[in-house]
């Protein structure tokens, strides 16, 4: 009985790899054999085909962008739910949710030109929604456009100054 | 003897029963994991327990053996084994959502679908239905092999 059910087991297991990985070869949101989930590295990621993370384009290092903030280098975009942005955010970070991209593009588009080096976050390494963002910026012809991997969760564990909303 | 009568006469069904709720609930929990894998290694990623260089591989691989495991026990195909994997399987979302909510890591258990804001109440109450499925999974078991 324990041979028959163990051979059983090896089976379906053997039955189960080979379709998963038959799928994961040819579906359209199939996975990488390995994810990026090094926290240090940016933006966690399983690395599907249909990914949003574009590595190249992320800083990494709080240090950094503390710098490009102070220095107002870049024209900060915080694309975190207006509730959040109003507790507090980036120093001099402009309001731009990824809930609510096609309302607010007609404004960056009309005030913003396209050679302007732009600086994108959300929460935190968890979340996708500054590289979605910075992706639609891109395909609208954005092309320098930056993302803070760490996003207000790192810049808040690091103690830099957090401005609120005083409307 | 009556008990004894009533029991023989019931216990097909009952076991019938079991294997069908089981078999549904693993195919339907396989469903939403094979249609977003990405999402499906984000939440073991946010479980904060596996190594990182296993989480792509149980993504991709988790769902079809629960699948794979669900039709077989329907179906009648090496119904004992896949049962055993169930079991297994069990076990193991017994043990994550148990060691998640005794240290108090906020987690998304992604057994259906996927929540960004699943609250303590719904992980404790995901552990007590998953610990009676284990349950009538052993008792499934003992019957199979008494058969």
């Amino acid at each position: 009985m324990i041979g028959k059910d163990l051979k059983g087991i090896f089976f379906l297991l053997f039955f189960s790899l080979i379709i998963a990985f038959s799928y994961n070869h040819f579906s359209a949101c199939g996975l990488a054999l390995s994810g990026q989930w090094e926290p240090s590295k940016g933006v966690v990621s399983a690395r599907s085909k249909t990914d949003d993370v574009n590595a190249a384009i992320q800083i990494n290092n709080p240090e950094i962008i503390q710098q490009i903030v102070q220095d107002k280098k870049r024209i900060v975009l915080d694309v975190r739910p207006r509730e959040l942005y109003n507790q507090g955010h980036l120093p001099g970070a402009l309001s731009f949710p990824l809930m609510e991209f096609d309302q607010k593009i007609i404004q960056i588009l009309d005030s913003i030109s396209r050679q302007s080096a732009l600086l994108v976050y959300c929460s935190s390494v968890k979340c996708t929604d500054s590289h979605i963002v910075a992706q639609r910026l891109i395909s609208l012809g954005y092309d320098n456009v930056k993302v803070f991997s760490g996003g207000f969760g790192q810049w808040q564990e690091k103690g830099y100054e957090i401005e609120k909303y005083e409307g | 003897m009556k008990l004894k009568n009533m029991k023989d006469k019931y216990s097909p069904v009952l076991c019938f029963i079991i294997k069908l709720v089981l078999g549904i609930t693993f195919i339907y929990a396989s469903y939403h994991k094979i249609a977003d894998p990405a999402g499906f290694a984000r939440i073991l990623y946010g479980y904060a327990i596996f190594p990182n260089f296993s989480i792509n591989f149980l993504a991709i691989t988790v769902p079809f053996l629960e699948l794979v495991a669900g039709f077989s026990l329907i179906f009648g195909l090496f119904s004992r084994s896949a049962l055993l994997i169930i079991n297994a399987l069990l076990m193991g979302f017994i043990f994550l959502i148990g060691f998640n909510l005794i240290r108090g890591h906020e987690f998304d258990c992604g057994c259906f679908v996927f929540s960004s804001h699943d609250k303590i109440v719904s992980n404790i109450f995901l552990l007590i239905r998953d610990i009676l499925f284990l349950l009538s999974g052993i008792y499934l078991l003992r019957k199979i092999k008494a058969q």
